[in-house]
């Protein structure tokens, strides 16, 4: 616990610093301010949010079943891939020369990190390779990411904060699931390894989007927060609605269906294999769907 | 007329833009996107098509959809009620994703391009493939045979073309086979029992199975049973994706093969476990071999044609397409540069051209190269704006210092005009390297690639030289024109071309005319100045997962972050300069 006080009271001071150092200094001070930053926030733990600690028991829950387990690594290598895509693209995309040294820098990381959940992920299958852990079940949730974000016309500035927001709540959660596989040291390495960048890169974003948005910085960050509450809320409509529709199917299938079942199957044993003769006209009809 | 064909929502979108009966360009989704096998509605591909015409989509005469989607939905329906109850998991997704959005197409097309709805098409899935395959070769009188997973019905059509002398053009297709009895299917459902994407990696399939024996064929049989009618049916009780949405092989599949290979986990050759995976492959890969090797010999005795034009993802498979050469007794063999779905696009759009709108033949360039060009500026700026050292020669100064770095043992990463249409680089967005030593192919797949160690490299040389290296058959040349044969590497050469030549001496040669692409020809001189040998190892600019880079700056970002040495663009140069990553992140923080 003193050590957590020193940490908060370290990243404080360096906050404070920070501001000051932007508002007053020369870009070597700004450049020295991030370093410094980086150093001081990997010594520390990320903020965990209010939510994660409450859900605590479901993470302990999903990560203390090997399984789950291995499932939900193996859905993080997929995020941080798909995420380290978005960002290269982003890097290929933006006018802004520092920018895109940044945005690579990030991508790398992150499809680094893609390859350590994945190798990890393999190395505990290996070690009990008889379990249809990959076969049976959708893989779990994979956590933070790009989620729908299109690179293509999005601005900077909008980029910048989004991604600061979910670098900033990865951390957190990556605080979380580290303690949580204490069991598991290898497995909890690589999270200390993943949240040494997700802190440089929660960092860059934030101060990139100060230079690049001096003037409402914070807004784009309290605008990034509620559009990531918004698509959260959008996932959660569109599971429920899709989870409501497949229910109704699923009772039309079983109650309206046999019938037609019954006749396409008698139908289908009466069908010849082999070549079937395709009729002449029956591209004659170019507006027709059928 | 103006005409656009669309492929999408199965798997590699794109769309094609055919004026006066004249393809002026062709791209997948995937290319605009950067998401590999992107089949969402190609809206990006649309546009750059349309801006690259200068078109709008008022002007447009006619908008062709690849497919008969509302077919395909009685397709996916019917299998639900034949499969029933077995089916109760896959039924909801399978219903949700049709009506949600798949069976709607003239609505969507009409709704995202605002063209009435009088002025949008439909052709078959098999006969756009038939035209993708018929109408871009140099024949005139030609059969044709389609293989593919699945399109409305048919996964396998047989057929003929002609283009008569008054101008009119004819695509008859007069046999299929249906749904579930598929060649494709049975190869992917191989693809997915080996741990490879489905759809996506069938071409590592075809990799590993060099290194195999058909030892399994027997087994490999008892899934494909031959109809006494010449055709093939596939036994149901192994397979389940024609009732699933889970798995595309049953119990009994694996209790014929043993249990099926983990995704995650490498595929060792050294291990009984990943010789039975490698012996898997090479038995699926034989029974497909054999299967359309009869098929085309009936085809071509039934036609008497001596030319075969190929459509279809079955079409991607190198090694069956060399043995059709071979065996079927057909002289020529084409495969477009895109077979696959993506090639849909354009078959649709020739096909409405010639059959629905009787528009007279006209002559379609022989080369893959529809898609976006490249700006070396584009490259020259961002290099140098992150500090690279960019240098910018002539046409002459640059193929010998490229030629120079090729020796020296760099690896060039090449973008060269418009990109190709297809799944294959044919040297407009290649990376090149030096053939000779087998260190160079386990090094790109390690430090540039991040592949698999048992994928094979191909080789590029001039059309001139091909058979000096390759043994290739009467009609082989062709074949190779867009790297779609798998042919012997002479004997004498191999320890020569060592990076290039597969466990089995074998190689996916593309034969370079100097009119296909010029500088490109013109490299492959220059090195065979330098080493005797004018061949070059080239292999698609991307890294694995990713899809092939189109603008200059996909092709820089991938240079950055990956073991390439050299970027070449236009008349643009790059060497990289390398900076660890720690002081890259001080140096920008």
């Amino acid at each position: 616990m003193p050590l957590d006080l020193l940490s908060y009271t370290v990243r404080l001071t360096v906050e404070v610093a920070g501001k000051y150092i932007r508002l007053t200094t020369s870009d070597e001070c700004r450049r020295a301010w991030n370093i410094v930053c980086c150093q001081s926030f990997a010594m520390t733990k990320g903020r965990v949010a209010p939510i994660d600690w409450f859900l605590r028991p479901v993470h302990r829950w999903v990560w203390g079943d090997f399984d789950r387990r291995v499932r939900k690594l193996l859905a993080f290598a997929e995020v941080e891939t798909d995420g380290g895509r978005d960002i290269l693209r982003a890097a290929e995309l933006t006018p802004d020369p520092l920018l895109r040294r940044l945005y690579l820098e990030h991508a790398i990381d992150e499809l680094r990190h893609g390859n350590l959940f994945r190798e990890r992920g393999a190395a505990l299958l290996h070690k009990r390779p008889a379990r249809d852990v990959l076969f049976n079940g959708t893989p779990l949730p994979g956590g933070h990411g790009l989620d729908d974000l299109r690179i293509e016309g999005e601005p900077d500035h909008r980029l910048l904060a989004f991604l600061h927001v979910a670098e900033k709540a990865a951390a957190g959660r990556f605080t979380i699931y580290r303690e949580l596989v204490d069991d598991d040291p290898a497995t909890r390495a690589i999270f200390e390894e993943i949240l040494r960048d997700e802190v440089f890169h929660m960092n860059y974003t934030y101060t990139q989007l100060t230079r690049v948005l001096p003037e409402s910085y914070r807004r784009q960050v309290w605008l990034a927060r509620a559009n990531r509450l918004w698509k959260r809320y959008g996932r959660v409509v569109a599971a429920l609605t899709s989870a409501i529709g497949g229910a109704i199917l699923l009772v039309q299938y079983f109650i309206l269906l046999p019938p037609f079942a019954w006749l396409a199957k008698r139908a289908e044993r009466r069908e010849p294999v082999g070549w079937t003769p395709i009729p002449r006209d029956r591209n004659d009809s170019p507006n027709s769907q059928y | 007329m103006k005409i656009l064909g669309i492929s999408a929502h199965y798997h590699d979108a794109a769309a094609a833009l055919v004026v006066d009966g004249v393809p002026i360009c062709a791209v997948q989704e995937e290319r605009l996107s950067r998401h590999k096998g992107d089949a969402s509605f190609p809206v990006g591909a649309i546009e750059w098509c349309l801006d690259h015409a200068g078109l709008e989509p008022a002007d447009l005469d006619a908008v062709v959809f690849y497919e008969r989607s509302m077919l395909k939905f009685e397709r996916i329906l019917t299998c639900a009620l034949r499969a029933f109850p077995r089916s109760w998991r896959s039924f909801p997704h399978a219903i949700k994703n049709s009506l949600g959005e798949k069976v709607w197409m003239r609505g969507i097309i009409s709704s995202y391009l605002g063209v009435p709805r009088n002025k949008i098409f439909f052709t078959a899935h098999h006969a756009a493939h038939a035209a993708a395959a018929f109408l871009t070769a140099p024949t005139r009188h030609a059969a044709i045979l389609t293989a593919d997973g699945v399109g409305e019905w048919a996964t396998l059509t047989v057929g003929h073309g002609e283009r008569h002398p008054d101008g009119g053009t004819d695509i008859t297709l007069q046999h299929e086979i249906r749904y579930p009895h598929s060649l494709g299917m049975l190869y992917s459902t191989f693809t997915a029992y080996l741990g490879f994407a489905v759809n996506e990696d069938e071409y590592k399939v075809m990799g590993l199975a060099a290194y195999g024996r058909p030892t399994m064929s027997d087994q490999a049989r008892k899934l494909i049973r031959r109809t006494p009618d010449g055709a093939f049916a596939l036994v149901p009780e192994y397979f389940e994706y024609h009732t699933t949405a889970n798995r595309s092989y049953s119990s009994r599949f694996i209790e014929l093969f043993g249990p099926p290979r983990n995704a995650y986990e490498p595929i060792d050759l050294e291990t009984a476990e990943g010789r039975r995976f490698a012996d898997c492959a090479a038995s699926v890969q034989r029974v497909l071999e054999d299967t359309l090797v009869d098929i085309t010999r009936a085809l071509h005795r039934r036609t008497g044609l001596p030319d075969l034009c190929f459509g279809g993802g079955v079409a991607l498979n190198g090694v069956a397409n060399a043995r059709i050469l071979a065996e079927s007794g057909f002289e020529r063999l084409f495969v477009p540069s895109a077979p696959g779905d993506a090639g849909c696009a354009l078959g649709a759009a020739l096909y409405a051209d010639r059959i629905y709108f009787h528009n007279p033949d006209r002559a379609v360039p022989d080369h893959p190269f529809w898609g976006p060009t490249v700006d070396a500026q584009e490259l020259a700026r961002a290099a140098r704006e992150d500090g690279q050292a960019v240098e910018e020669l002539d046409e002459s100064a640059l193929i010998e210092r490229i030629a120079d770095e090729l020796t020296a043992g760099r690896i060039v990463g090449w973008m060269d005009g418009a990109s190709e249409f297809g799944p294959r680089a044919l040297g407009h967005r290649s990376i090149l390297a030096a053939p000779h030593s087998r260190a160079t192919r386990d090094r790109l797949n390690r430090d540039i690639k991040y592949r698999e160690e048992f994928r094979p490299f191909a080789p590029v040389t001039t059309i001139e030289m091909a058979d000096r290296y390759f043994d290739l058959p009467p009609g082989g040349t062709r074949l190779a024109r867009f790297m779609s044969g798998v042919f012997p590497v002479r004997p004498e050469w191999r320890d020569k071309l060592a990076a290039i030549t597969h466990v089995d001496g074998s190689a996916r040669v593309q034969a370079l005319e100097r009119d296909m692409a010029p500088r490109l020809y013109a490299l492959l001189e220059a090195y065979g100045r330098r080493t005797g040998t004018p061949v070059l190892l080239n292999t698609s600019f991307n890294v694995a997962g990713e899809p092939i880079v189109n603008r200059a700056l996909e092709g820089y970002s991938t240079f950055r972050r990956c073991g390439i040495d050299v970027l070449v663009a236009g008349p643009t140069l790059v060497m990289k300069r390398v900076a660890s990553p720690a002081t890259v992140k001080e140096a920008v923080a």
